[in-house]
């Protein structure tokens, strides 16, 4: 765009606290108070449109962040951006100078994800591409563009499936490609299989030194089961124990696909980068589907954005949508007026119209996230279309008790998980009151980490300072008239009587694990499976030493330090995945934890039958160890079906004086007893006894062995 | 003024050398320097704070003067005396003040005894401490069992009635048998007054660093509290009251009148380094708490410099000084009058501050006593040995 600085003179005009800036949900904003320029570029009627090329040009070239719209524009910033902007492959524009998307039919599109296990390189690979396509710009030091979230980045992990458009040249045709993210970790796979709903291909990302994990195995197999074309890529060839050969062997023996014709790269470096996109144009199908039919799109992620509302990515698999548009929803029957469109490019860029095969974000005026049902259909009004199928809804498999350290939190911490689960609707929210710990919540999560995750963004986006109890998983209770149902909270259980009289069995949900490891750990592996009532079914060699364990365990046998013990006994070596596997009748007992004669509620757990002894004298030992002595005897008891299983006892305290105590001693003897009392209001009083926050964290893992 | 109706306040003088550092102590204390204590120049700092501090309380009665440490025997008797004068002349010094020294055993300090007593010096104190010389010498204490109860005998000739020595139980490896039939020996030898302390690690102690380094393991609570009984039951069986925590008398004459100062949050003036003062301003008639520079070699310059060493000076808030009564009150056996408290409390009584459901459930287990009629409040023997506890549940 060689006109681009000619055009840029246009806009000192508006500098000055143009109109743009007198709308908070507005427009272009720019923040050059931080190094590097920052845009975001939303649709509004004030808007010039010559500002619209700008932004749209600049995002080409410009790091990107969301900043807030209360930054000024500076007249100062103009001559900035003159020297930052370089004129890029931009792709075309319409006389609303937006970039013209109904040049790009179908067999011009590529939609595709990179399935890859955590650390193998992912993010990195995504931010290559979007500088080889001019998305985002060489120079700033790109980490993770995709990873939006601050525990995304600092764990290195994807939560939240994000998308970006890039525009790339081939053999002279412009082509649309659309990178859709998906979350590497078996705890989102929810979110995984509806990111590549959007996808007709994929890239199985490999860490050539590390080799095939786990979590590339399961992934693998979602792609597989939705008929995705996968194309294996290896990453980290650069490095000195990369061991290609090799690992392109496990690929050929895993996933019995051809890895001869493998791409070898190295995101890092670039190296092998520029095979990247061919390989995908060449390789993977265009989207199908007709321009000529009605507007039919699958709505795959939606996010919560404080100035627009609810924002909705959806892949268009007919027709063709553009703003103004009236369309349907085909879960609810709702209507609404399409105030924008666009893609992601990697912020949301407005685009005026998206069509068969594109894959890109809508605004219409949706007030709650709850309106956004992922998996829904949407048609234009008037022209109703064969709804798609849609997703199964995400289940919660782990479920914890969330409470307020400080009572006087609840309010708070109420908010802020409505705001967090804005975001995250995969996790699902009920109220629950407990004695011991007051007024709090049962959440479900998708997984542990998922759990952990929550729990992280909690502490740091919203300053929460919570305490969780054991995760439990959804266990089922069959009734003898026929009646299921599933328990969220040890509370629910049934009693002794009503299991006798009532309960036709008890159900608790499996998983298939998938391990692999080198052949060294394969005894350790096992006996780690079997000690967690896992049902081997098979093993495999994926290479001379490598092995694949394929491994049926109940749910709950995972949750809590599975992952921990894995790890230790394979020195870190062997990885781990899981998906749904079903559930089997259990003989499932409730633990209850009485101390002085008191159940404290929030301390009981279900478990299957064969753990209550170990886990039951296990328990008693450790809250002996976090129970202070107070002025009587504390008598823990962990029973199962009214039977004391462990019995410890906390001696009363005989002594508890300062010795010396004069003149010099007051002020500090003064700040300690008022610290002491800070403590003790920090305890959870269960009848007379106090419990400290470490009872509650001491029983979050199993055993310490 | 006639001296009974002045207000009272005590004198405490902090003299900062030692002959030896004892593993133990968290005081601010100084080895002697290798030129020797400058004495003269310690005396004047100490008599220039003194004036300087004492000046805005000269309506006060002195009614008791300690000289603890440091190792304030080590002071020449002289100065002792001069300090001793100096106070008398800037307020007044009740008539039978008690005036109290502490000391080691050592025989440069025994010989010492005759001319403390000529400079004023009315009730003497012995560190004693063991009377096991193996635990001496670990503690880093250069005298012996036989030589501190030596020392104890020499002071019952020269302050009848008026000598206190310390001894200590929970030693390494000490068990409540041994420790019985050591405080026997102890006191065979005891005037009217004893004070048993439990040892006590405090943070920045040797024997805090030995005991995290697990070179050194002291007895468990349950066995410390078994020694804390036998004292408790020893020291009643020959007729000595347990007033405070770690005090024993017989009569109550014989009680530290100075400590009680401490315990009964009355008003004091401490000279000398790191000394604490807690005093009501006659100015702005609020509560003072202070302090003076810990480190003896600052303080001196301070003092010359300024004619004081304060390092800090804080109000002491109403409610702080109410929990303090109760705090302080409820260390002895006598605990705390209601009359006592409202002197702090503008009228609040002592049912009115405290949390009483918390107060009459120790009552109902044997833990307190309440006099609901006078509002007295007092632990009972063995609330006293679990009072921290006990204080957490009834201070608000």
């Amino acid at each position: 765009m060689p006109c681009l600085s000619g055009n840029l003179t246009e806009h000192t005009a508006l500098t000055p606290g143009s109109v743009i800036l007198a709308d908070a949900a507005c427009g272009l904003v720019c923040d050059l108070h931080s190094t590097s320029c920052a845009w975001h570029a939303v649709t509004t009627p004030f808007m010039s449109p010559t500002m619209k090329l700008l932004a749209e040009c600049g995002l080409s070239s410009l790091a990107m962040a969301d900043i807030g719209a209360e930054s000024v524009l500076r007249e100062n910033t103009w001559p900035m951006l003159k020297t930052v902007m370089r004129p890029s492959e931009s792709p075309e524009i319409t006389k609303r100078k937006e970039v013209d998307l109904t040049l790009y039919p179908p067999e011009r599109i590529r939609n595709f994800s990179i399935i890859a296990h955590i650390d193998h390189g992912k993010s990195t690979l995504a931010d290559r591409l979007l500088e080889w396509t001019g998305v985002i710009s060489k120079e700033s030091k790109n980490k993770q563009v995709l990873d939006k979230l601050k525990v995304e980045r600092e764990r290195g992990i994807t939560v939240k499936a994000q998308s970006a458009s890039m525009f790339f040249e081939y053999k002279g045709e412009r082509y649309l490609l659309n990178l859709i993210d998906t979350p590497g970790h078996v705890d989102f796979s929810y979110e995984v299989s509806r990111s590549l709903a959007a996808c007709q291909g994929t890239i199985l990302l490999v860490d050539a030194a590390q080799g095939i994990q786990a979590q590339t195995v399961a992934n693998f197999y979602l792609a597989f089961g939705e008929g995705l074309e996968v194309i294996p890529m290896l990453n980290k060839v650069d490095l000195p124990t990369a061991e290609p050969e090799r690992t392109a062997l496990q690929i050929e023996s895993a996933f019995e696909m051809d890895a001869g014709d493998i791409i070898k790269l190295s995101a890092k470096t670039g190296l092998g980068i520029d095979q990247v996109l061919p390989a995908i144009i060449e390789r993977m199908p265009p989207p199908a589907g007709s321009i000529d039919k009605p507007f039919k799109a699958l709505l795959f992620d939606t996010w919560y954005d404080t100035y627009v509302g609810v924002v909705c990515l959806m892949a268009v698999k007919d027709g063709l949508i553009k703003r103004g548009d009236k369309i349907v929803s085909s879960h609810s029957g709702t209507k609404y007026e399409v105030s924008e469109v666009g893609i992601m490019h990697p912020e949301q860029t407005p685009t005026g119209t998206l069509q068969v095969g594109q894959v890109g974000y809508i605004v219409c005026n949706m007030k709650s996230i709850s309106e956004a049902h992922v998996g829904d259909t949407f048609y234009r009004e008037k022209h109703p279309v064969e709804p798609l199928p849609g997703f199964v809804p995400a289940k919660s498999m782990v479920f914890a008790g969330v409470f307020p350290i400080d009572a006087g939190e609840f309010d708070r911490l109420n908010e802020s998980i409505q705001k967090l689960t804005l975001n995250d609707s995969s996790v699902s929210v009920h109220k629950e009151t407990s004695a011991a710990l007051g007024q709090g919540w049962r959440l479900g999560f998708l997984g542990t980490l998922h759990m952990d995750v929550f729990r992280q963004r909690l502490e740091e986006e919203y300053d929460a300072n919570v305490l969780i109890t054991s995760p439990t998983v959804p266990y089922q209770i069959k009734y003898k008239d026929g009646t299921m149902n599933f328990i969220r909270t040890p509370a629910d259980f049934p009693d002794a009587n009503t299991m006798q009289d009532f309960v036709e069995s008890t159900l608790e949900p499996y998983v298939m694990a998938t391990l692999i490891f080198p052949e060294k750990y394969l005894g350790n592996m096992l006996e780690l499976c079997s000690s967690h009532r896992g049902d081997i079914l098979n093993h495999t060699f994926i290479d001379e030493t490598r092995v694949m364990l394929k491994c049926r365990l109940p749910m709950a046998e995972i949750v809590t330090d599975f992952y921990d013990k894995l790890k230790s006994k394979s020195q870190g070596f062997a990885s781990f995945d899981y998906e749904d596997a079903g559930y089997d009748s259990s003989d499932l007992v409730k633990m209850e934890v009485l101390l002085n004669g008191e159940a404290v509620d929030a301390l009981a757990a279900v478990m299957h039958k064969s753990s209550v002894v170990t886990v039951g004298r296990d328990l008693a030992k450790r809250l002996k160890e976090v129970i202070r002595r107070q002025l009587f005897d504390i008598i823990i008891q962990t029973a199962a079906n009214g039977k004391v299983v462990a019995r410890e006892t906390v001696k009363q305290m005989r002594k508890n004086v300062t010795a010396k105590c004069y003149g010099g001693d007051i002020t500090r003897k003064m700040k300690l007893l008022n610290r002491q009392k800070e403590g003790k209001k920090r305890m959870k009083k269960i009848g007379k006894v106090e419990l400290p926050q470490e009872a509650f964290l001491s029983i979050m893992t199993k055993s310490s062995d | 003024m006639a001296t009974a109706s002045r207000t009272p306040l005590s004198l405490y003088v902090h003299w900062p050398y030692c002959s030896f550092l004892c593993k133990f102590c968290a005081f601010s204390k100084a080895r002697i320097p290798a030129q020797g204590v400058e004495h003269d120049r310690i005396t004047s700092a100490l008599l220039r704070e003194l004036r300087t501090s004492l000046l805005p309380h000269k309506d006060k009665v002195i009614t008791s003067i300690y000289f603890g440490g440091g190792t304030p025997s080590l002071a020449r008797p002289q100065h002792i005396g001069q300090i001793i004068e100096e106070a008398g002349k800037i307020a007044h010094l009740a008539p039978g003040a008690e005036i109290t020294l502490e000391s080691n055993p050592t025989s440069a300090e025994i010989e010492k005894m005759r001319d403390f007593k000529l400079a004023g010096i009315t009730r003497y104190s012995i560190g004693v401490q063991t009377l096991n010389d193996k635990s001496l010498e670990k503690m880093g204490r250069l005298h012996t069992g036989a030589q501190g109860l030596a020392a104890v005998d020499r002071a019952r000739s020269l302050f009848p009635g008026h000598v206190n020595f310390d001894m200590i139980f929970g030693f390494e490896g000490q068990t409540a048998a041994q420790w019985q039939r050591e405080l026997e020996v102890a006191l065979d030898h005891a005037d009217r007054h004893i004070s048993i302390y439990q040892l006590t690690v405090e943070p920045g102690t040797p024997l805090y660093r030995d005991r995290n380094a697990k070179r050194l393991v002291l007895p468990g609570g349950d066995s410390q509290a078994s020694m804390y009984e036998v004292a408790a039951e020893l020291c009643r069986g020959r007729g000595f009251r347990h007033y405070e925590v770690s005090n024993y008398a017989v009569g109550l004459e014989a009680e530290s009148a100075h400590n009680k100062s401490y315990w009964r949050c009355q008003q004091w003036v401490g000279v000398g380094p790191s000394a604490h003062s807690r005093f009501v301003d006659p100015c702005s008639g609020r509560r003072i708490s202070s302090v003076r520079i810990p480190d003896t070699r600052r303080w001196l310059q301070r003092c010359e410099e300024a004619g004081h060493g304060t390092a800090k000076s804080t109000v002491i808030e109403d409610a702080d000084t109410k929990q303090e009564v109760v705090v302080f009150g409820l260390r002895m056996l006598d605990g705390l009058a209601n009359a006592r408290f409202r002197e702090f409390s503008r009228g609040q009584s002592l049912s009115e501050f405290l949390r009483m459901d918390q107060v009459k459930e120790y009552v109902g287990q044997g833990y307190l006593t309440w006099d609901e009629s006078t509002e007295h409040l007092a632990p009972t023997e063995r609330g006293l040995e679990v009072i921290d506890s006990i204080l957490l549940d009834i201070v608000p």
